[in-house]
């Protein structure tokens, strides 16, 4: 085991160079990520502004802030976030919520493990758009099935990827709690699901993205508001600004959302004591 | 007093192969305080003994008991300390020193006290809110033998556990296990496949036949000399060495 140098207080040239030149390069990286953004839009712009490309095909970025502007004036723009919001976050809760018990029911008890194997290798590799008419039947043409379809969508792989954290969990260490006379509960409390924090919220973030793909899917087939609802809208109409102004708006929100599962890894890491 | 009593243990392992006789009419003791190594070729079911009598699994003949009780599952009255440290990293010193004391439910300001002060006590105040991989490796084993003791077993079982360090820790990481426990005064049971590490600490030395293993002979040495770096330095050191060797072969 290396100690860390943690309390050093002088630093050397060469480290101060080597600090600065990291520094440096991971501002020109910003920069550059930044700028290629501004370059696409820019070339974007300026292509349909000089009518190389039809705008009203390809849209434009000064067509796309106007529609964002005119659904916000008409008031219709919150409405329609929050109900994709609230869809996604209702589905991504409780598909993470669903996904963490069956992966302690799956670590219980092994023969439940063997005797579910299969149905879970199946369940995981159909695709669940295939689903969509029977959910439509059976929860109704609205929210509830929308908020089904984004937890079908990323149960199983929550429930694989935490379970593979579960059983990744050292015997011998499970091997010192029972031999201390710790039970199966206080084997799940104190050791596998501290253990396995760090594969739960790697699920949390596939989980994000997935949750969108289902909250998407489900409003493309029943919904009568929501940015899915307003690209398909925009598709059917033939409004390519308005199919592009949703899917800008998707975008800001699903990466927000990213962004803030992966704020609260970075604290679970350091509460850790870092990695 | 006596502490640990095995008489004609027998176990048997099934597999979809068929049956392997892994310990065949085992019998021995041990005095309250006896430091005893167990010895023998490898993979002759040296750490399946140590399995049998902390209660993880129950023998398929013979009786096992503890401080007079008949074992028959785990219990507080034992303390196992495994391979590796398998110190949780994600607690501190202090909470995994604790660890026995929450499973068995015996967290009391008193029981805190008390494994504070075996952590002061063999030099580990000052790293109590630290982090495992903050540690070297021999501290690192130091905290897990302090998280065996933190329970007040009556007997300690060792399978190997100086096994994952290089030689150099692994000489002072002995010294420093033995005049641990001979100062708590606790007896202890070490499984090893290194002679000179037995040599070097203990009371007695049980030896085993190879599989099914059975009692072939048991040593109780005697030395001037106090810790095991000492010991190293005898001149009985050589002769137990190559007594234990021979009886091996």
């Amino acid at each position: 085991m290396k100690k860390r140098n943690r309390n050093q207080t002088t630093i050397s040239v060469p480290h101060s160079l080597y600090l600065k030149r990291e520094k440096r390069r991971k501002a020109a990286v910003r920069a550059c990520q930044f700028g290629l953004l501004f370059l696409a839009l820019g070339l974007w712009e300026a292509a349909a502004q000089l009518k190389i490309i039809d705008s009203f095909m390809f849209s434009s970025p000064s067509r796309i802030a106007a529609e964002i502007a005119g659904l916000a004036k008409r008031g219709t723009l919150f409405t329609h976030i929050f109900t994709t919001l609230y869809e996604c976050a209702i589905g991504f809760a409780a598909a993470t919520a669903a996904g963490v018990l069956i992966a302690v029911l799956l670590w219980w008890s092994e023969n439940v493990r063997r005797v579910l194997d299969p149905y879970i290798v199946v369940l995981n590799s159909l695709p669940k758009i295939a689903l969509g008419p029977m959910i439509i039947i059976w929860f109704g043409a609205g929210v509830k099935a929308i908020i089904f379809m984004a937890v079908l969508i990323s149960v199983i792989v929550a429930v694989l990827s935490i379970l593979n954290g579960f059983l990744s969990c050292d015997p011998d260490k499970i091997l010192l709690l029972r031999s201390m006379g710790g039970n199966k509960f206080q084997i799940l409390f104190k050791l596998v699901l501290p253990h396995s924090l760090p594969d739960i919220i790697s699920a949390l973030k596939i989980n994000v993205g997935l949750a969108w793909v289902g909250t998407i899917m489900g409003e493309y087939l029943v919904s009568r508001s929501g940015l899915g609802y307003l690209i398909v809208y925009g598709g059917t109409v033939f409004k390519i600004d308005l199919v592009m102004a949703a899917t800008v708006i998707l975008c800001v929100l699903a990466g927000f959302m990213y962004f803030g599962v992966a704020a609260v890894e970075r604290r679970v890491a350091k509460h850790r004591g870092g990695v | 007093m006596e502490i640990l009593r095995l008489e004609n243990i027998s176990l048997t392992y099934h597999t979809p192969g068929g049956e392997t006789p892994a310990i065949k009419d085992l019998s021995f003791y041990l005095e309250e305080g006896e430091f005893l190594s167990v010895v023998g070729p490898s993979g002759c079911g040296k750490t399946s003994i140590l399995s049998l009598i902390s209660g993880l699994m129950p023998p398929s003949g013979g009786s096992i008991a503890v401080c007079g009780k008949r074992v028959t599952g785990p219990g507080a009255d034992i303390a196992y300390m495994l391979q590796r440290d398998q110190l949780f990293e994600w607690r501190n010193v202090r909470g995994n020193v604790l660890l026995g004391l929450e499973i068995q439910r015996k967290r009391t300001p008193e029981t805190v006290d008390y494994a504070e002060s075996l952590l002061c006590k063999y030099g580990l105040k000052d790293f109590m809110r630290h982090h495992p991989r903050q540690l070297s490796g021999g501290m690192r084993q130091r905290v897990a033998l302090i998280r065996t003791l933190a329970t007040s077993p009556k007997l300690l079982l060792l399978d190997e556990p100086f096994s994952a360090l290089d030689f150099q820790t692994r000489l002072s990481v002995c010294d420093d296990v033995h005049a641990i426990i001979k100062g708590e005064g606790k007896t202890a049971v070490l499984v090893t496949h290194d002679i000179s590490e037995a040599v070097s600490m203990s009371d007695k030395i049980a030896l085993l036949s190879a599989r099914p293993a059975t009692l072939k002979e048991m040593y109780r040495l005697k030395f001037a000399a106090k810790t095991p770096l000492e010991r190293r330095e005898c001149a009985e050191f050589r002769k137990w060495f190559e007594r234990v060797l021979k009886g091996l072969a």
